[in-house]
């Protein structure tokens, strides 16, 4: 009886012992290093007939928000040659895919209509051209503010899309989440 | 007596085409300095501020009360002018004011100003590609414009009065092609 129960003991501690590190390994490992700078190329318009206002201010606000909340300790703008040297760059690529030009004056009157909203491909790439993230980005306007509010809202999201997955601070707020951030 | 009448009216004449021609070869001139708002974009300059925009010595200079902030007009890459509306109380006053009872904070909203804009593309020293936006008086975006491609700024979308002096030559070719 009593050789039964041990074997019995014995053997769930076998069982444990086995599954602790196969349950602690992380379901997948990231499938890049993480990226110490980027570059932000000029938003393409695409076949979207984008005000020219737009497109700075879509520009301007990716460049600061990467710069502030991005997680990259070096942010490019498009055409620098300082981002020829630098170590594990990204690129980051953006197309316009949707445009809706709304009314600040209907948004105040109504409240409900007059949204403005632009939605963007963005694409991140290393130096050699390999696809490390796509994600189609909305940024909105509803309510308070003008229409260019829009696109600090998309680099907003911008930004935090890519300290989430590609910055080098990735890792660490990756620990405080679910840990399946990284995989790209 | 009729000698000198006819001399007169010769040299008015002759006075008054002078002028015209004159007048006819005065390239616009650019506004020596120009209210504007700084949208986005300046280096150093915090977004919606106030100061004062022109065009001189070959360059695009912003003042305002911390600093000034001038691009070579040689590094502009793209010039290009629109028009927008904007609320005639903005900022936080702009903001309490839509609390206003009774309908008056969208009453309020319904006053507006129409401003020109002007959005301008750069490159800094290294090459990085900067752009940068301007608000200003109606009128005005156009006249900074044409000052800037006169100091060697360029442009995608040539300037209006550039475009309606070729829409007779359009028309005209249209008809050729009909």
């Amino acid at each position: 009886m009593k050789s039964i129960k041990r074997a019995t003991i014995l053997c769930i501690v076998i069982a444990r012992l086995t599954a602790v590190p196969l349950l602690c390994e992380p379901p997948h490992p990231p499938a890049s290093s993480p990226a110490a700078a980027i570059e932000v190329e000029m938003i393409q318009a695409g076949e979207i007939s984008l005000p020219a206002e737009f497109q700075v201010a879509l520009y301007e606000n990716l460049v600061q928000e990467l710069q502030k909340n991005g997680g990259f300790s070096q942010v490019y703008r498009d055409g620098d040659r300082n981002a020829a040297d630098a170590s594990g760059l990204v690129i980051l690529h953006t197309t316009v895919t949707g445009f809706k030009q709304g009314s600040e004056l209907k948004r105040d009157v109504t409240t409900v209509g007059g949204a403005t909203s632009i939605t963007l491909h963005c694409k991140f790439t290393d130096k050699e051209g390999k696809v490390l993230l796509e994600r189609d980005i909305t940024g909105k306007v509803k309510l308070i503010g003008d229409n260019l509010r829009a696109t600090d809202d998309f680099a907003k999201k911008a930004a935090t899309v890519a300290q989430e997955t590609l910055s080098s601070d990735s890792t660490s707020s990756d620990s405080k989440k679910s840990g399946h951030k990284n995989v790209i | 007596m009729k000698f000198n009448r006819i001399i007169l009216w010769s040299l008015l004449l002759s006075l008054e085409a002078f002028i015209s021609v004159s007048y006819a070869q005065q390239a616009p001139a650019a506004p020596a300095s120009i209210e504007a708002v700084q949208v986005i974009g300046l280096v150093g300059v915090k977004q919606n501020t106030k100061g004062n925009l022109k065009v001189e010595n070959g360059s695009l200079s912003f003042a305002h009360s911390k600093s000034n902030c001038e691009i070579s007009a040689a590094s502009i890459q793209d010039v290009v002018t629109g028009a927008d509306s904007q609320r005639a109380i903005g900022g936080t006053v702009g903001e309490i004011s839509r609390l206003a009872p009774f309908g008056g904070g969208t009453a309020l909203s319904l006053l507006r100003n129409k401003v020109d804009i002007i959005t301008i593309q750069y490159r800094d020293s290294n090459g990085g590609l900067h752009g940068a936006i301007f608000t200003m008086p109606v009128g005005q975006a156009e006249l900074i414009k044409q000052a800037l491609l006169a100091q060697g700024a360029h442009t995608s979308i040539p300037t209006q009065a550039k475009s309606t002096s070729d829409s007779p030559l359009q028309s005209e070719a249209m008809e050729l092609t009909n």
